[in-house]
């Protein structure tokens, strides 16, 4: 509790357990990140390339069907229609001209599923810097169409062979390499984790889609939605959803993490779901761990949710009560995929999907009148294969 | 008195160098390790630097990553370095030995737990290097209230600058002068451009011994610093020779000695 008044804390989730050498770094990180985010000239380049590049604003789309067939009003904002399929383009357009405006000539990444990848490929691209993008070889290997993307675009992608080969040992190794060249090299984390300031960093580039949302339903509805829905992985485009409605009381906020094959059988990436603390990838949060306190991998048909911690707001916002967190499993997930598809004509991102499988629950037992704002984070492009496989009842969860 | 201190201190008497040497515990497994540890007492090691393996060793290269995991696959756990540690004690092993973990092992543990079972095992000081300074109040917290917890030594890296006069006030035992950036390993090429002023400064503002790691190999690769520091840690490489070897106790002591003599 003595975090209370700490701003490198949310009561006391996150912090900076870094080592000595990234400490002055951090800081100059920081610094750089305040000043910006107060500069007008900074805003308006932010959200000049968030316009005419990123393609925003998303539309706040009413699902009319669905919203017939399961009750309430259901608006989804629509993140899948920004440059590179997803949401996770917002934040990196932000740190990428946050790292130019250090001086920076290098940018680096982890990468799981490839979207992160992929969206800090393009943006470095646009703004010439040289990029390279941590991997693990097993996702390497899952994920080949996006590495080709990322070649494409002209980024290195680097693959990752120690620990787990996954995500969080691809993110271990970006920390490793930054620690080395951070003179001249910017570290763009993919989601609302890491140390202080990356988490209020990356809310602060996802915010837009709160923003938007708050003033389209206004428009469209003359009020605020009673529920306002996101999956959670790390947490990024849930933060954004969530950040300009935490001070709005009457909303509920609502994170879904995957609950993989089911959490009572261990093999799922809810890292709230039992509630360890610990400390990994710079910060203090709910972690999967196992009873030695070795992190545990994380296991979910969705890539993009497949990481064993959660950002430190939202572990507070858990604890405070603002917002509730629940999971829903595989198998959900992908029957609300399909369903999207079936009844909208649209194909989301098996992420968005989890966040749709439990606000289709949740409507069952909410009346009409009422309104649930969900975001839509990606589109499910890049999932067709894992679908056909799902589909085909072979192995999805890894 | 610290197991740690007294070393320091008696060295400083003769006016002598310290060695440290770091090994994996459990890499390849705790009987060895044990007797790794003798070969290292025997051979006359200052200090020892016994690694508790965990799953996301962020500040160590290939190699010691490499020997953390193959330590975790054994079955080694923070548990089963405790007993070790008090079996070595009770069967009268007087070397100073330190644990250098990740903070999520001890967080986990619980720090309190943590703590007090470090000082009935015989645990003489932690090096912790993702616990920088502004992270350390809950540990220090317990390491004070504990009669006999081990001393919290204190990392510096070349680019701490105007935080190394806060951070060395708080070092006990020793301060870990980093030379190079980034992780563990590496080469004597890796040292940082600025080391010979950093380590100057560190050694200025210190009141307690300056030891310099990371990329040394042999006591020629600190020749050109020993005007200024007084010992030298060696883990790569140390742990590279286990393996090449194949854990052979001889290896071992034979290293230590000309290292020493060298120093």
């Amino acid at each position: 509790m003595r975090k209370e008044n700490d701003n490198r804390y949310y009561g006391e989730f996150g912090g900076q357990f870094v080592s000595e050498s990234l400490m002055n770094t951090l800081d100059e990180l920081e610094r750089a990140f305040e000043e910006a985010i107060k500069d007008p000239e900074f805003i308006e380049q932010y959200h000049y390339y968030l316009r005419e590049y990123v393609g925003r604003e998303t539309p706040l789309y009413y699902a009319k069907r669905l919203s017939e067939k399961y009750g309430p009003k259901i608006y989804l904002k629509r993140e899948d229609l920004n440059h590179t399929g997803a949401h996770k383009i917002n934040n990196v357009i932000g740190q990428i001209l946050l790292a130019k405006r250090m001086g920076k000539t290098k940018v680096i990444a982890e990468t799981g599923a490839g979207q992160h990848g992929v969206a800090t490929a393009t943006g470095a691209a646009l703004f010439n810097m040289e990029c390279t993008v941590y991997m693990g070889a097993e996702d390497i290997e899952r994920q080949k169409l996006n590495v080709f993307r990322m070649e494409m675009l002209g980024a290195k992608v680097q693959p990752v062979t120690s620990g787990s080969s996954t995500l969080k040992d691809a993110t271990n190794e970006a920390i490793r390499t930054w620690a080395e060249r951070a003179e001249d090299t910017f570290y763009i984390i993919g989601s609302a984790v890491g140390p202080h300031p990356y988490p209020k960093m990356v809310k602060e580039f996802q915010r837009i889609i709160s923003t938007e949302s708050k003033r389209q339903i206004l428009e469209k509805e003359g009020r605020l939605p009673d529920v306002v829905a996101a999956c959670v992985g790390g947490g990024s485009n849930s933060i954004g959803m969530f950040a300009d409605f935490i001070d709005e009381p009457s909303v509920r906020l609502v994170g879904v993490e995957a609950g993989g094959l089911g959490i009572e059988t261990g093999k799922h990436a809810s890292a709230m779901a039992l509630g360890e603390v610990g400390v990994l990838h710079g910060m203090k949060t709910y972690l999967l761990q196992d009873k030695n306190g070795n992190i545990e991998l994380a296991h979910s048909i969705s890539a993009g949710l497949d990481y064993p911690g959660v950002g430190p707001e939202h572990a507070y916002l858990r604890d405070s009560g603002r917002a509730e967190y629940v999971s829903v499993t595989d198998d959900e997930a992908m029957n609300a995929l399909l369903e999207l598809c079936r009844t909208e004509g649209i194909i989301p991102a098996i992420e968005s999907s989890h966040a749709l499988a439990h606000v289709f629950k949740m409507a069952e037992e909410m009346d009409r009148d009422k309104i649930i704002v969900v975001c839509l984070s990606g589109r499910g492009d890049k999932d067709v294969n894992t679908v056909q496989r799902y589909l085909n009842g072979e192995e999805t969860n890894k | 008195m610290n197991r740690i201190e007294n070393r320091m201190a008696e060295l400083k008497k003769l006016n002598k160098k310290a060695f440290i040497t770091y090994t994996t515990a459990g890499f390849p497994d705790i009987k060895k390790t044990k007797e790794i540890i003798l070969a290292q007492e025997e051979a006359g090691i200052d200090v020892i630097e016994l690694g508790v393996p965990f799953s996301d060793p962020v500040a160590d290269g290939p190699v010691i990553q490499n020997a953390s995991v193959e330590a975790i696959k054994n079955g080694v756990t923070l548990e089963k370095i405790f007993d070790l540690m008090k079996e070595l004690r009770d069967e009268g092993c007087e070397v100073p030995i330190l644990f250098m973990m990740y903070y999520n092992t001890a967080y986990h543990y619980g720090l309190e737990a943590f703590v007090k079972k470090c000082a009935e095992c015989g645990v003489d000081g932690l090096i912790i290097p993702d616990l920088p300074y502004e992270e350390q109040d809950e540990i220090m917290e317990q390491l004070e209230n504990t009669p006999g917890a081990p001393v919290f030594i204190e990392l510096v890296s070349p680019v701490s600058k105007q935080r190394i006069s806060k951070i060395v006030k708080r070092s006990r035992g020793f301060v870990y002068c980093v030379s190079q950036m980034g992780v563990t390993g590496g080469d004597v090429k890796d040292f940082h451009k600025n080391l010979r002023d950093y380590l100057s400064e560190v050694k200025n503002t210190s009141s307690v011994p300056v030891m310099m790691g990371f990329g040394i190999k042999t006591a020629e690769d600190v020749k050109p610093f020993e005007d200024i520091i007084d010992g030298a840690i060696v883990g790569t490489h140390f742990i590279k020779l286990l393996e090449e070897s194949n854990f052979s106790a001889d290896a071992v002591k034979e290293y230590i000695k000309k290292f020493k003599a060298e120093l």
